[in-house]
């Protein structure tokens, strides 16, 4: 107790003789804590930044794909006759087991504007995606590995022959991985070719194509895994999934 | 700065508190909502698609 008043007294004491020399000196304390907190702020909002972008994208990503995808469920649900494909709400769902990440939205495109609701879009450009009811092509999907829903984040859990199934109204169509590719360049627009030759494939078939970014929290490059279909079910009146996904 | 601030809060300790979490929540608030969103595509970390560009 007697040692911090004593060097109370003694600040004081200080504080009140030299009075002029203080303030020069206090000038450039000011100037400098002043600099110091703006290096403060410049850290939290940094960190900030991160929060933002790998849990609140997340949040609001989430919220906004199981909006939509109800949305396509209560159109299926209607079932209001043998219309057309429904591209603007969303074609189906996606699952892969393997990634552990429920269901995903599929919709047209793969605008950032499109993906950052927490799909994934089949490529319209700038190699023109096939369906998967088509006879013969590449089925071509992208969504985010971090942020806005990181659909594609388990990415790197797919392995040779896991399943990937997409769901649509009134179909499963089960495809098995057979290739990945863990590395590439972000222009390497030729896994989304029809036949993706990069995969060891020759010749035409129904395949698909899932891209996203790679390493995590980074888009250096992109990482691609591509997969055959095995088989298509027909969707029964209970929904039942195929046993992959049971 | 940030006492700088401090000083001109209006009232007692308690009140000059419950206007800075305010004031903190609102800075939130707003980076979240609009500088964010704003900064995010002008960072390199989002793109996931392969293309020409």
């Amino acid at each position: 107790m007697a040692a911090t008043t004593d060097h109370e007294e003694h600040t004081d004491a200080r504080a009140s003789s030299p009075a002029p020399r203080r303030r020069g000196g206090g000038r450039i304390a000011a100037a400098v804590s002043v600099f110091g907190e703006l290096l403060i702020t410049a850290g939290l909002i940094l960190g900030l930044f991160v929060a933002y972008s790998l849990w609140w994208t997340n949040v609001v990503a989430d919220r906004e794909a199981d909006k939509q995808g109800d949305k396509v469920r209560d159109h299926w649900a209607e079932d209001r006759g043998p219309v057309g494909l429904d591209t603007k709400d969303g074609i189906g769902f996606l699952h892969v087991p393997a990634m552990k990440n429920g269901e995903v939205l599929v919709k047209k495109g793969t605008s950032t504007k499109s993906l950052n609701n927490g799909i994934a879009g089949y490529y319209t450009d700038p190699v023109k995606s096939a369906l998967p009811q088509d006879k013969k092509g590449n089925f071509s999907l992208a969504a985010h590995r971090d942020g806005h829903g990181a659909k594609f984040h388990n990415i790197d859990k797919l392995k040779k022959g896991d399943a990937i199934v997409f769901e649509t109204k009134d179909d499963w169509y089960v495809y098995k991985v057979y290739a990945t590719l863990p590395e590439t360049s972000k222009f390497n627009v030729k896994v989304l070719a029809p036949v993706p030759k990069e995969s060891g494939t020759k010749k035409a078939g129904r395949y698909i194509t899932l891209t996203t970014c790679t390493p995590v929290y980074t888009s250096r490059y992109r990482y691609v895994v591509w997969g055959e279909l095995d088989r298509v079910e027909k969707v029964n009146d209970e929904r039942t999934p195929p046993p992959e996904l049971r | 700065m940030y006492g700088f601030i401090w000083r001109h809060l209006p009232g007692n300790t308690w009140i000059k508190a419950l206007i800075s979490l305010v004031l903190v929540l609102a800075a939130v608030y707003v980076l979240f909502q609009y500088v964010f969103p704003w900064a995010e595509p002008l960072l390199p970390f989002n793109d996931v698609t392969v293309d020409n560009q």
